[in-house]
């Protein structure tokens, strides 16, 4: 039994067979098949051959073309070695007698001839190496397009997984996933808790002590990952989940009541979605309305960009579901790590994508783009109660272009006759602390503000959210960000603004008093955090909040904000065990 | 330098040929050079094996062939089998005489 420690991003228990993708590194546990399976394993190896010589073949003609038959003789090379009839019988019989899966025959086999390369001291030694490792890819990597495939539910283990990856797991099957990269903020992270299925990142090298099959358990709560577990640990995990479980139903319960304070404070409780179909999810727990709609998932592992009526087909989707209740739609985020398939003209490699060519910029740069979706967007609010908000603004100057271009598409609408709400409410997020510094003249141009805290975090206290390294650093606790926080919601107080919440940190349960006690009166939450966040906002005061809010402004460290926090928390709202 | 007239003996139709040639390029019969060996034999309707040592490597098993450590310096033979089986092994020895033609 093995337990190995990274970071929670989405909570719950998971109990079940590994699925272990994308292997790249260099040893993999030796597995046996099951007596009976060896023929097939064989096939498998064979299938697995195939495959690689075609890729090094593709290679050859590749490199040949490019930099000259020398070096395409590389590879020519590589692929006679894999024709080679010796070594192919080899690993036949490693599986046909010795039961080996068709990875541990390529490691062994190959392990035989490095050593005996490296006794001669042969050139070659490299070549083996990146033989075997292409070998090993395409035996383990071939279940990337068997996850399309799954018939029973697994928990997937990958080196990382992208947004769009994450996004298009099937939850039906993948019942957790943990990956050895990742950081607390990433999207990665935030389409997990959308999917509702527990998930570990930044967990670290974990793939070469894990086989797909192996029995995983993933708690999402402590960030936990037990491979091969006992029995007795098993026991454990079971009556956890059975007690979330019971949680949940309790909570359920709450879906029809408002969020009100004891002392009769609403709450105004949104959702934040990246697919339409999480709205079934938000109106069963009675959601407000919906504080953030990410529409960048439209984009996401889609090979041409959608047009407009695509757009407006998820958007109106969205609006007509939530019957009346606000959405806010939030223009394309992209860049950064939600990197889109898309090629678009003229875009290079960035060295630092974070602070790059990244969300309105881009669609400032990418002015058809933009006004598509700008055109969905008016088009939807002819259906119902739609907003509209600008991410990642750090100048007057960008807010300003950027609502210039809308009253623009306004224009082209009204000159088509095609209806829209001339009133339709725009607003900006508050993430970049350039944007904070400068509220008091922002609050005069925008219908309402919404503060971005997984970015804010990330730009103030200049860590990457995506960095597991530096994952300790990231912290919604940090004095510095509670100010930024603070100063926003005072300057739309100001001016009687909206103002809302919409980063992972609102849908944390320690952070809801603090949150309330500052004064926000909204918070968009994850869909799966309604049903808690509910619960506590009941079972306190506005008072006790603000009280909360005071003395935790008062501290020095993150460490100490939290440790609070958590200590208040326990005490106000002690039913819900956290 | 180069290969010297070996061993031939007739069976059936069947030549064979012996030589013995020695590795005379730095790198040794590294892949490349190996490369180059199984794609003149090919042209061929003939079966070398080269033999190093005791140690035998088909020249269509590239992997045997770069296990035989064939190193500059090293003197092996080269068996051929097959109605050219003397063209063969001139071409071969011919290879190896001159370094597998390639730049070093």
């Amino acid at each position: 039994m093995k337990k190995l420690q990274g970071i929670a991003v989405s909570s719950g228990v998971a109990i079940g067979p590994a699925l272990v993708l994308d292997y790249e590194g260099l040893s993999l546990p030796r597995r046996l098949v099951m007596p009976g399976q060896e023929a097939l394993e064989v096939e498998r190896l064979n299938q697995a051959v195939a495959v690689t010589c075609r890729e090094i073949a593709t290679d050859r003609d590749t490199v040949s073309l490019e930099l000259g038959e020398k070096y395409g003789a590389i590879f020519e090379s590589h692929f006679q070695i894999l024709q080679d009839t010796k070594l192919l019988g080899e690993l036949r019989d490693l599986i046909l007698r010795q039961r080996l899966s068709a990875e541990s025959a390529v490691q062994e086999a190959m392990r035989r001839y490095a050593d005996v390369f490296e006794k001669i001291q042969s050139r070659n030694l490299g070549d083996i190496v990146d033989i075997e490792r292409r070998m090993l890819k395409t035996l383990v990597g071939r279940r990337r397009e068997d996850l399309s495939r799954l018939d029973a539910p697994v928990l997937v283990l990958a080196h990382n997984l992208t947004p769009s990856e994450t996004a298009n797991l099937d939850t039906n099957f993948v019942r957790g996933f943990v990956t050895e990269i990742g950081g607390p903020g990433s999207h990665t992270a935030i389409v997990a808790a959308a999917l509702e299925i527990p998930a570990v990142v930044g967990i670290g090298a974990v793939l070469d002590q894990v086989a797909s099959g192996d029995i995983v358990i993933i708690d999402g709560d402590k960030g936990l990952v037990i491979v091969q577990p006992d029995e007795t640990t098993i026991a454990h995990y079971r009556r956890e989940r059975e007690q979330l479980r019971k949680q949940a139903v309790r909570l359920e319960a709450l879906s029809d009541k408002p969020a009100e304070t004891k002392d009769g404070v609403r709450i105004v409780l949104l959702a934040n979605i990246e697919f339409p179909a999480e709205v079934e999810h938000c109106i069963a727990r009675g959601a407000d309305g919906i504080g953030l709609y990410r529409t960048e998932f439209l984009y996401l592992g889609q090979a041409i960009e959608p047009d407009e009526e695509a757009h407006f087909r998820a958007y109106t989707l969205v609006v007509k579901s939530m019957g009346g209740k606000p959405v806010t739609i939030r223009t394309f985020d992209l860049g950064a790590d939600k990197t889109p398939s898309l090629p678009l003209p003229d875009r290079e490699e960035e060295r630092n994508p974070a602070l790059g060519q990244r969300s309105i910029r881009l669609s400032l740069r990418y002015l058809p783009m933009f006004r598509t979706q700008l055109r969905a967007t008016l088009r939807a609010s002819a259906t119902g109660n739609v907003q509209l908000m600008f991410p990642l603004i750090s100048t007057l100057h960008e807010l300003r272009q950027s609502k210039m271009i809308l009253a623009d598409v306004m224009e082209d609408l009204d000159e088509a006759g095609i209806p829209f709400n001339r009133d339709l409410p725009v607003g900006m997020m508050v993430e970049v602390p350039a944007a904070v510094m400068m509220i008091d003249n922002f609050v005069d141009e925008v219908d309402f503000l919404s503060i971005g805290t997984n970015d804010l975090i990330q730009y103030t206290l200049a860590v990457d959210r995506g960095n597991k390294d530096v994952a300790w650093l990231y912290n919604a606790s940090d004095p510095a960000v509670l100010k930024l926080i603070a100063r926003t919601i005072e300057a739309a107080r100001r001016r009687s603004l909206p103002v809302n919440l919409c980063g992972q940190m609102s849908g944390s349960p320690i952070y809801t008093m603090l949150l309330v006690g500052m004064g926000l009166r909204q918070l968009s939450v994850p869909s799966s955090a309604l049903p808690e966040i509910k619960a506590i906002c009941r079972n306190v005061t506005a008072t006790q909040c603000e009280h909360i809010a005071r003395h935790a402004m008062t501290l020095e460290n993150a460490r100490d904000v939290k440790s609070y926090l958590r200590g208040e928390l326990t005490k106000w709202v002690p039913e819900l065990e956290f | 330098m180069g290969g010297k007239t070996g061993i031939r003996r007739r069976t059936m139709n069947q030549i064979s040929i012996t030589r013995t040639v020695t590795v005379v390029n730095r790198q040794g019969l590294h892949a490349r050079a190996a490369l180059a060996v199984a794609n003149l034999v090919r042209q061929f309707d003939a079966k070398v094996t080269l033999v190093l040592d005791g140690q035998r490597a088909e020249t269509t098993e590239m992997l045997q062939m770069l296990s035989l450590g064939a190193g500059q310096g090293r003197t092996m033979q080269v068996e051929s089998v097959g109605p050219n089986a003397e063209t063969v092994a001139d071409a071969v020895a011919s290879l190896f005489a001159n370094k597998f033609y390639e730049e070093e």
